[in-house]
């Protein structure tokens, strides 16, 4: 190996793959807990950004570049898949907000959110149907705009607000269940 | 839509919605309000509302928290260190 090949990988190993936990969690959400999947995602990802690198400026955020990188490998492959599962139908009790049936008083926000686990968001959003759960991913943990989902997926911006918006509420009706089974909402 | 009454009764003085904008009309729009995706006017209106609605306020605030609370908590994973070195060894294999 050319010395510079070396002075690359070791570059490269200490600035981006310290970041390879955060794009292996960005694809098993999007992926919806697909573990075979995310680290083929994560893999190719990797490698892409590899080839790239000298395209890399230093000093600037590498995650947020990494996750780039990603985000775009997974909707190219998204994308150029044909079959859509149908569209999920509107469930009220699943997408009704949360918020009314949390009891006043004692700030049932802190205690609703101070019960709460990582892993069980983690797993709420992982168990969100795909309609829902790729822009949700996209825009509360990438933080991509409405017409920045829109664009990635290809559908108009009416349609990502409102699957944003079911989403959301789907996600806290899940969550609220769970601080239920938890017994620390009543 | 000056003539909406708010869906949360004794929410606005005097019967009429604070703002011009009924609570049933903000509480439809609170994601894109929270997610500064309003057109500014619209944006204004719901903030005023706010301002002077203590039904929607906290509703408004409790969205706000979950949203923060997804953002800082749904990104966490289990490292794997049988991904890493698999990737490891394909960059020592030149595959870049």
């Amino acid at each position: 190996m050319a010395p510079e090949d070396a002075d690359k990988r070791a570059g490269f190993e200490a600035e981006a793959l310290v970041h390879l936990g955060a794009l292996r969690g960005l694809a098993l959400r999007l992926t919806g807990g697909d573990e075979a999947r995310s680290d083929d995602l994560v893999q190719e990802a990797v490698l892409r950004a590899y080839r790239a690198w000298e395209r890399y400026e230093p000093g600037t955020n590498c995650r947020a570049w990494l996750s780039r990188i990603l985000r775009n490998v997974f909707i190219n492959e998204y994308r150029r898949r044909e079959a859509r599962p149908a569209p999920v139908p509107y469930d009220e009790a699943a997408e009704a907000p949360v918020f009314p049936r949390l009891s006043a008083g004692e700030d049932p926000e802190k205690s609703f959110f101070g019960g709460l686990v990582d892993r069980a968001v983690v797993e709420a959003i992982e168990a969100l149907d795909e309609e829902f759960r790729v822009p949700l991913v996209l825009s509360d943990l990438e933080g991509l705009s409405y017409r920045e989902v829109a664009e990635a997926l290809d559908v108009p911006v009416g349609t990502v607000k409102s699957r944003l918006h079911r989403a959301r509420r789907r996600l806290q009706n899940r969550l609220y269940e769970y601080a239920r089974e938890m017994g620390y909402v009543r | 839509m000056s003539d909406g009454t708010g869906t949360h009764a004794g929410s606005a003085p005097r019967g009429s919605p604070p703002e011009g904008i009924s609570c049933e009309e903000a509480l439809a729009r609170v994601y894109e309000y929270l997610d500064g995706e309003l057109e500014p006017g619209l944006h204004d209106r719901i903030r005023a509302h706010l301002e002077v609605c203590h039904r929607c306020y906290p509703f408004f605030d409790f969205e706000r928290m979950f949203l923060e609370y997804v953002r800082e908590t749904g990104r966490s994973a289990p490292g794997s260190e049988a991904l890493r070195e698999r990737i490891v060894s394909l960059l020592a294999d030149g595959a870049g």
